[in-house]
């Protein structure tokens, strides 16, 4: 009898335990992932997000790029109807632009290539051949949002690996290139306040894809 | 008569797991919360938490909110955490329970302060997080936050543009556990490490504070008399290092480059005091904080979680163009 009881109490405290446990041990990550906007839930992996996206997305995003010519003749025209027609922008952040066009070379420094777009007796352009820095890329591409992403030190994470595929798959080979060549590129600039003095170019822009013709 | 003995043992035994079970049911699931529905005030009171008011910048984001709260017909509060997680906690505590219907948040931790925003949360108080990240994306309903990261890119290409690409250099840093303090960490030296000419003889954290940032560039500047240039994660520190410079005898040889865009800093800016800062815009954000808590309570409900706010390079050149904590109108 006495035994009987004992063993009733222990099979009855094993079953309330085994259906409701005092605790539970989850994975880390099913506590600190993301859920609102479908970010990432485990490691976020910048240089593989920024590898697939350069390979994938930004070639047929530059097919759709503005037209270098006609964003400089409206930032000619009027430097902040360019800005909204052209531009786009992360938040209440920097605006941007995402051009496409083709020139020939002017001159070539440490920093920049410049082009005289083709069609064109005076409008330049430069294309960033120096290190690159900071989140033109990312954010003027437009293929890009920060609510993608865990938070915002991955999100620069990106920007500087976008940058580092600038600097290992473009630049070295527009630095070959010689006055008088022809250059096809499609890249990101931000979008001036002003527009630059006859003489000076009138976009800064990171180049993210170039062909040359020699 | 044993029997009797285990069955009221085995009693108290099951009497003490179920209050174990019903506590612990009550203190980890906000599920529980929902079931019944968050309970909503219907006040017109709104909280504004701010990670401290020793630092002219955040009592202009702090009083910014609260007056445009104000505007929107709003009776607001401040709530002074005094860089201390556990202040900020109880704040939370009597927001809850006192039926504020929205908080306007600026945290200290970025990641010790998510709890208090689930807890609000999970009791219908919706937060709006200003300035500074919590990292969670599921927590606060939005956040409006400076884009440190690019102007400190910014700030660290003009940094080699007047220090040259050798030197030395040191740096100091904000709060360790606030991600804004390595946001324009990373940013500055994503430029300035691609020149290895520059060195950085010293990093420390002066907690975003103008008196421990004396006392530590003063030691710095014991260790390191022949130093070119401090970066200083943001301006209250920029003036500390300034101050420990002029006493030194250093000012006119070191070159000072800090954060924020407070008063004080443009004009010593605009005198070559300071080489240069970043302006980043407190009021934007509380006015854009308080504006979405409006919302929120009038039943929008589509905010994106975080939204970066630009900054601008100030330097000699173009400080005319700043002032009182944004640009000239």
């Amino acid at each position: 009898m006495r035994r009987g009881a004992g063993v009733a109490c222990v099979v009855l405290l094993v079953a309330l335990l085994w259906f409701f446990p005092l605790f539970r041990v989850v994975p880390l990550n099913s506590t600190h992932g993301t859920t609102v906007t479908g970010a990432a839930t485990t490691t976020f992996d910048p240089a593989a997000v920024a590898a697939r996206l350069w390979s994938t997305e930004l070639p047929t995003a530059a097919q759709r790029a503005a037209d270098a010519a006609t964003v400089a003749a409206d930032i000619r025209a009027n430097p902040e109807v360019a800005r909204k027609k052209h531009g786009g922008s992360a938040g209440l952040g920097t605006a941007y632009y995402f051009v496409r066009g083709t020139g020939k070379v002017v001159s070539l420094d440490r920093n920049y290539l410049r082009l005289r777009l083709a069609g064109s007796s005076d409008t330049l352009v430069a294309l960033r051949v120096g290190p690159v820095f900071g989140n033109v890329v990312r954010d003027g591409c437009g293929l890009l949002d920060v609510n993608k992403v865990p938070g915002l030190q991955e999100y620069n994470a990106l920007a500087a690996e976008l940058n580092a595929l600038v600097e290992k798959n473009v630049q070295p080979h527009l630095r070959q290139a010689g006055v008088g060549a022809s250059v096809t590129f499609a890249g990101c600039s931000e979008a001036p306040e002003t527009a630059a003095a006859p003489g000076e170019p009138i976009l800064n822009i990171v180049p993210v894809l170039a062909e040359i013709q020699q | 008569m044993k029997t009797l003995r285990y069955l009221r043992a085995f009693t108290r035994l099951g009497a003490v797991v179920c209050l174990l079970l019903v506590s612990c049911k009550r203190a980890d699931s906000p599920a529980s919360a929902d079931k019944s529905g968050p309970k909503v005030s219907d006040s017109r009171r709104v909280a504004v938490v701010v990670s401290t008011l020793n630092n002219p910048w955040f009592v202009v984001l702090a009083e910014t909110a609260r007056d445009r709260a104000k505007e929107l017909g709003y009776d607001a509060t401040i709530f002074d955490s005094q860089n201390d997680p556990a202040k900020e906690s109880a704040h939370f505590d009597n927001i809850i329970s006192s039926g504020y219907r929205a908080v306007l948040f600026n945290c200290t931790d970025a990641k010790g302060s998510i709890a208090n925003v689930r807890r609000a949360k999970a009791a219908g108080v919706p937060v709006f997080c200003m300035d500074r990240e919590i990292e969670a994306n599921d927590a606060a309903i939005s956040q409006i936050l400076s884009d440190n990261y690019s102007g400190c890119v910014a700030l660290g290409q003009y940094f080699v543009e007047q220090v040259g690409e050798t030197g030395k250099y040191a740096e100091l840093l904000g709060i360790v556990a606030d991600t804004n303090t390595w946001n324009r960490s990373k940013g500055f030296h994503s430029v300035v490490d691609r020149f290895p000419g520059l060195k950085m003889v010293a990093q420390q954290s002066a907690e975003f504070d103008r008196s421990k940032a004396l006392e530590v560039m003063e030691s710095i500047l014991q260790a390191n008399p022949d130093l070119d240039a401090v970066f200083c994660g943001n301006d209250a520190m920029a003036m500390g290092a300034y101050q420990a410079l002029l006493a030194a005898g250093k000012a006119s040889k070191v070159k000072v480059f800090g954060f924020d865009g407070a008063d004080d800093v443009v004009k010593a800016v605009a005198e070559g005091k300071i080489t240069a800062t970043v302006m980043q815009f407190p009021k934007v954000m509380a006015r854009t904080a308080a504006e979405n808590a409006d919302k929120y309570i009038k039943g929008v409900r589509e905010f994106p979680q975080r939204v970066p706010v630009a900054v601008e390079l100030v330097t000699r050149t173009n400080v005319s163009k700043f002032g009182d904590y944004g640009r000239k109108q």
